[in-house]
């Protein structure tokens, strides 16, 4: 399908290498782990103090109960959210299937 | 000032109004808005009432009243509305406003009449002196002699007796339209022996009746015969021309062109002064009657609310009930005392008890009322049960950005609403009337958090205008994956679509840190990804959503004093919801923790399956060790709750009927044949302690209570709860599938749109000319489709998981809101 737009080629095009080929064997130029803990841990207190710390500096008045319950629920559900979204990235079954075109930009561009 | 977490508290009040001092009174009190009075005469009919009489003169003064406003509105004047506060006016003035209001009215319609008149004789005047004036043409001079030569009809006129041929002349005016067939009429029917001229005014003339100029042909017919003349009289007169007489000598007509002349200049001038005082008088009237309609109208209202009242025996006072929050309890006092210190007798209030559910009270601000306003929407909430408002303020703007998660389109969303917010006190933007606008106004702090939160929601899906971002580096390394399988170019080149393996090492570098990774966006499977995860956020969304709705029944529960149903009614339930579905909720977090991509993973829907029909697959695998067992026991506690849930309530409740009032048994079985007349006293049973909680000792409702009653209500909650558990656990599985639908909807306009756009040719300018209208097409559509619909699309969704989803597992919304008795509102 993709013979109609390029025709087929046994090198990448030029003007995308940019450095030395990686050999086969030699691992790649190692890009920055993600940890897991650092994020959690950020996150975490974020929201916790807006969820947890905040209530205390809201002040006195008739909006008090209605603030410090909208305070609550915001970190709660954001939290709650962003805590899924990574706990669903964490241990992936499977991977992305990339189009060689894709592969062979994304290869040398995301180093 | 209460709180917006339940209904403030609601008394009832029975105000004591001296006589004198009633009308006074109740106007302050509308005035303020504090007190929503009941109708204490409802057996009596409207005609009965003791201020009928009233009530009836002051509808007859809003008759002239509208007059009134009609004939300042025709003459193109507008009505300002009054300055500053006016009260009702004492029931002395209402003669004196009646009075002056029918001189008004009598003199508008005199001068009106007369204006009229005067306009039509001066038009017949104007069309005279037209017709006259005109430079007809004669075809035939006025003397005899030369005439003659001229007279030579062109037809020998057929037979002897019309040998008279004395030219007479019929002149007059038609109107424009009709000239052409008044033309060939009187061609066809006196064929030959006429010869007609028409002509147009040169100005157009005022209609008298619509004061439009409109123009008038005039005509001059001249004939010969006398028959020829009748039947051209009947002609012009079916046709409504003005016939006008015509004085064949010229010098005739110029004196009567004179005179005419004179009597319009004269008419002019009386018609100029009778204008002139009609404006006098308008201008008197848009003087007076806006604060007369103001007055009257208030005056009305009070003579309707003092109808409700009922007479007290002696006749020395009014008795009036009403609704009343309790903490504006001494602000009625003093204002009764204010408005009847001229009275000797002071007017008094106290509090009575209530059997009857009082009216919802909850005090909002500007801020709070939008949201307010959609939980009220679905129904009011009963007296003092816990008000969902505060809470929907967070969780309705966060379900709608789920479905609606983009940054790029909440960022649209959230200056809009923006600009509302901050140009909300301008005069212009308040007296808007077109509803569309309203709608939108009126909702402006909603749009606010929406958009608010869609941009967090579109940060975390990785998505503006369906594009993906790196703001950290991916987490997943296609270059690694390229040594480490050997992907050659020619490799590649051969195979169009690989995959990245996450089991490789250094493959997959660990999750991406804030939202989805932005690979996914590259990848041609992204969907496969993106459903799972969406398909359990929502999963996982929902069951906290109706546990945190079950959890607020607990308020409600510990509020009333009904201490049982916290044991036999939410215990089961959260048992039964969190027993089996929380359950699946553990078991998606435990696959996201511990089941790596190394072996076959387990199928979480399986086991769940297997969980209810107590079977097992062999090729799924466990996910824990011990799992079977507790799948069982958890299924088997489930269930164990619904008979509780079912019996546990109304067992308990018979119980403690029977424990408070010890009875025989046989009054017991009569009590049950009659009970099945007491529709709605057995569930009264069950909720009658939230009245007395509420402040307003009842009666003790001992004598009501049958079991099957109480039963059937409970068998239906208990079906009602239990099923929809499941349904509504899938109900929520719309997160998912309203997401998937607005970004793939982005993602075609993006790719149909602007992406042809940006691939256009290298040449220098081509792209940058079509871009313009392409961008132009791209923003139109964003806006239209993805903005409005797609928006009100996820708003409607997410107002039915608030409303169905969340609200049955709590909220009974029987309620009705306390409407002050207030001049306020209805001075729209």
């Amino acid at each position: 399908m993709l013979g109609a737009h390029c025709p087929v080629r046994t090198r990448a095009p030029e003007h995308l290498q940019f450095g030395p080929a990686p050999q086969p064997g030699h691992p790649a130029p190692a890009m920055t782990a993600h940890s897991f803990a650092l994020p959690v841990i950020i996150f975490t207190t974020f929201w916790g103090l807006i969820g947890i710390a905040g209530p205390w500096f809201v002040p006195k008045g008739p909006n008090r109960g209605v603030t410090i319950t909208m305070l609550v629920a915001t970190a709660v559900c954001c939290y709650l959210f962003w805590l899924i979204t990574i706990l669903a990235q964490l241990n992936p079954l499977f991977g992305p299937q990339l189009k060689n075109e894709t592969i062979w930009y994304v290869r040398f561009l995301w180093e | 000032m209460g709180s917006m977490f339940r209904s403030e508290e609601v008394a009832l009040v029975q105000l004591f109004l001296p006589t004198s001092a009633a009308y006074t009174c109740v106007s302050q009190l509308g005035e303020l808005g504090l007190v929503e009075f009941r109708d204490l005469n409802a057996s009596v009919s409207a005609f009965q009432r003791r201020f009928v009489g009233d009530v009836r003169r002051c509808e007859e003064l809003e008759k002239t009243f509208t007059f009134l406003q009609e004939e300042v509105r025709r003459a193109g004047l507008a009505l300002h509305p009054p300055e500053g506060r006016l009260l009702a006016p004492p029931p002395r003035d209402l003669l004196r406003i009646q009075e002056e209001t029918d001189r008004l009215a009598r003199e508008l319609r005199d001068v009106r009449g007369n204006q009229q008149s005067l306009r039509a004789q001066l038009h017949q005047l104007q069309l005279h002196s037209a017709v006259l004036g005109r430079g007809h043409r004669l075809p035939l001079a006025a003397t005899p002699t030369d005439g003659l030569l001229e007279r030579t009809p062109l037809l020998q006129p057929p037979g002897g007796p019309h040998q008279d041929l004395r030219v007479n002349f019929v002149a007059g005016a038609v109107e424009p339209a009709k000239a052409a067939a008044l033309e060939r009429l009187l061609w066809r029917a006196c064929r030959g022996f006429l010869i007609a001229s028409f002509r147009e005014t040169e100005q157009p003339l005022e209609d008298p009746v619509t004061g439009e100029p409109a123009t008038w042909m005039t005509f001059l017919i001249s004939y010969w015969g006398e028959q020829i003349g009748q039947k051209i009289r009947k002609i012009t007169d079916c046709f409504h021309c003005h016939v006008f007489p015509f004085v064949e000598q010229e010098d005739g007509r110029l004196g009567t062109l004179q005179q005419l002349q004179q009597q319009s200049q004269e008419l002019q001038e009386v018609l100029g002064e009778t204008e002139r005082f009609l404006s006098q008088v308008l201008g008197r009237v848009q003087r007076l009657l806006p604060p007369w309609r103001v007055q009257i109208h208030k005056m009305k209202a009070v003579y309707l609310v003092l109808n409700q009242c009922s007479v007290s025996a002696t006749h020395k006072c009014l008795i009036a009930e009403g609704w009343c929050a309790a903490s504006d309890l001494p602000a009625l006092q003093q204002v009764l005392q204010d408005s009847s210190s001229e009275a000797g007798v002071s007017a008094v209030v106290h509090r009575i008890p209530c059997r009857d559910m009082p009216p919802t009270l909850i005090r909002t601000n500007r801020f709070t009322a939008s949201f307010q306003g959609i939980v009220d929407a679905y129904g009011v909430g009963r007296y003092q049960e816990v008000n969902p408002a505060p809470y929907t303020i967070i969780t309705f703007p966060f379900l709608f950005a789920v479905m609606f998660g983009d940054v790029g389109h909440g960022l649209l969303m959230f200056l809009f609403a923006l600009a509302m917010v901050l140009a909300e006190n301008r005069p212009a933007v308040k007296t808007a009337q077109n509803e569309i606008w309203r709608t939108f106004f009126g909702g402006r702090y909603l749009l606010l958090l929406m958009g608010l939160f869609s941009v967090y929601t579109g940060f975390i899906y990785n998505e503006c205008f369906s594009r993906a971002t790196t703001i950290f580096p991916s987490g997943w390394s296609v270059a690694a994956m390229a040594t480490q399988s050997g992907w050659s170019d020619a490799f590649l080149a051969e195979h169009p679509l690989l995959t990245l393996d996450p089991a490789v090492s250094g493959v997959f570098l660990g999750p991406y840190p804030f939202g989805i990774d932005p690979v996914w966006s590259l990848a041609v499977n992204h969907l496969s990804f993106l459903n799972s995860f969406k398909m359990k956020m929502s999963v996982i969304l929902g069951v906290t959503h109706m546990t945190f709705g079950v959890v607020l029944g607990v308020f409600n529960h510990v509020h009333f004093g009904q201490w049982h149903r916290l044991l036999l009614e939410t215990l089961p339930e959260l048992t039964f919801l969190l027993g089996l579905f929380g359950y699946l909720v553990f078991l998606v977090v435990y696959k996201w923790l511990f089941i790596a991509a190394a072996a076959p993973a387990p199928s979480i829907l399986i086991h769940f399956i297997n969980m209810f029909l107590f079977s097992r697959s062999p090729t799924n695998p466990l996910l824990f060790p011990g799992q079977e067992v507790v799948q069982s026991a958890l299924v088997v506690v489930a269930l164990a709750a619904v008979p509780v849930l079912l019996l546990g309530t109304p067992l308990f409740l018979r119980w403690q009927h029977r424990r408070r009032s010890p009875r025989p048994a046989g009054r017991q079985l009569d009590e049950d044949k009659s009970g099945i007349l007491d529709s709605s006293d057995a569930s009264v049973a069950g909720w009658g302690s939230d009245e007395e909680k509420a402040g307003c000792p009842g009666d003790q409702e001992e004598a009501e209570f049958v079991l099957s009653e109480v039963l059937m209500h409970q068998a239906i909650h208990t079906i009602e709860f239990c099923l929809g558990c499941i349904s509504n656990t899938a109900s929520y599985l719309r997160l998912w599938a309203l997401s998937l639908a607005h970004a793939q909807l982005s993602e075609v306009l993006w790719a149909m749109v602007m992406r042809e756009g940006l691939r256009m040719g290298r040449e220098l300018g081509v792209a940058a000319v079509v871009l313009v209208p392409i961008f132009a097409a791209f923003a139109v559509l964003t806006v239209a489709i993805l903005l409005v619909m797609e928006g009100l699309s996820a708003f409607l969704h997410a107002l039915r998981l608030h409303w169905v989803e969340f609200q049955n597992k709590f909220y009974l919304g029987s309620g009705y809101k306390l409407s002050p008795f207030t001049f306020a509102e209805e001075e729209d």
